[in-house]
């Protein structure tokens, strides 16, 4: 096996803050998340060899960890699903006051949400990965990715009781409007 | 990392530019970044540095699948 060069372990050392992020995104669950990202780096080495300098890392690894996640949950017959949190999760979320949205509201919706499409609006809206790299990371077609992304978007819309719009900012009008419907 | 960060950043301008929906104009695209970036900035326990020198030193004997 080929040595491991000094600049791919800096690379990856790099990219760690990512992979915990990615992985807490993921799992919903801090302990489960490096664990994750323990078993992700450990492939990275073993396989280096496969890896393509000068193509992006960051995918690469991405696609490992999200690769080890779906095993994992495989392997457990799903018991994330039933791990703790999600009774937090299914608590209600009230509409924010003055149009600012808490982000623990905003957590808990993004719980609320099926892996496919969390992960697919967090690759695409927080990580800053292009549709045809989500799509790659995620082994599926740039339509999927899209139409993943715009559920999520709906859904948690809906959870959030935000509008659909996108909006400058609540001005003074359609906050007299929301707060007349918050009962 | 150069090519991520450059990506991102053309890619947050075109975004910004077409009315993205999870543009910087959006709520929720505004809240997802807040939320990963939390995620991010947060300190990075030791065990993983301590992993890669454990790798790294264990390399020799490691042989490809």
């Amino acid at each position: 096996m080929a040595a491991v060069s000094q600049s791919f372990k800096t690379d990856l050392l790099a990219s760690i803050p990512s992979l915990r992020a990615f992985a807490v995104s993921l799992t919903q669950n801090a302990d489960k998340a490096d664990d994750l990202v323990q078993e992700t780096l450990v492939k990275a080495w073993d396989k280096h060899e496969s890896f393509e300098p000068g193509t992006n890392l960051k995918a690469w690894l991405f696609t490992i960890l999200r690769n080890e996640f779906y095993s994992q949950m495989r392997k457990r017959g799903r018991e994330v699903q039933d791990s703790d949190g999600i009774m937090t999760a299914r608590l209600a979320v009230h509409p924010a006051q003055h149009g600012q949205l808490d982000l623990k509201d905003f957590r808990s919706a993004l719980e609320q949400l099926p892996e496919d499409q969390r992960e697919a609006i967090i690759l695409i809206g927080a990580s800053g990965f292009s549709y045809e790299e989500a799509a790659e990371i995620c082994g599926c077609a740039v339509g999927t990715i899209k139409s993943r992304v715009s559920r999520a978007r709906t859904r948690l819309q809906e959870i959030l009781k935000i509008s659909g719009d996108d909006e400058f900012g609540p001005d003074a009008i359609s906050a007299q409007v929301t707060g007349s419907n918050a009962a | 990392m150069r090519k991520d960060n450059t990506a991102g950043a053309a890619t947050n301008r075109r975004r910004a530019a077409s009315g993205d929906p999870l543009g910087p104009n959006s709520e929720i695209g505004r809240k997802l970044k807040q939320y990963y970036d939390e995620l991010v900035s947060d300190a990075v326990p030791d065990r993983f540095a301590q992993l890669l020198s454990q790798l790294e030193q264990a390399q020799p004997a490691r042989k490809k699948d």
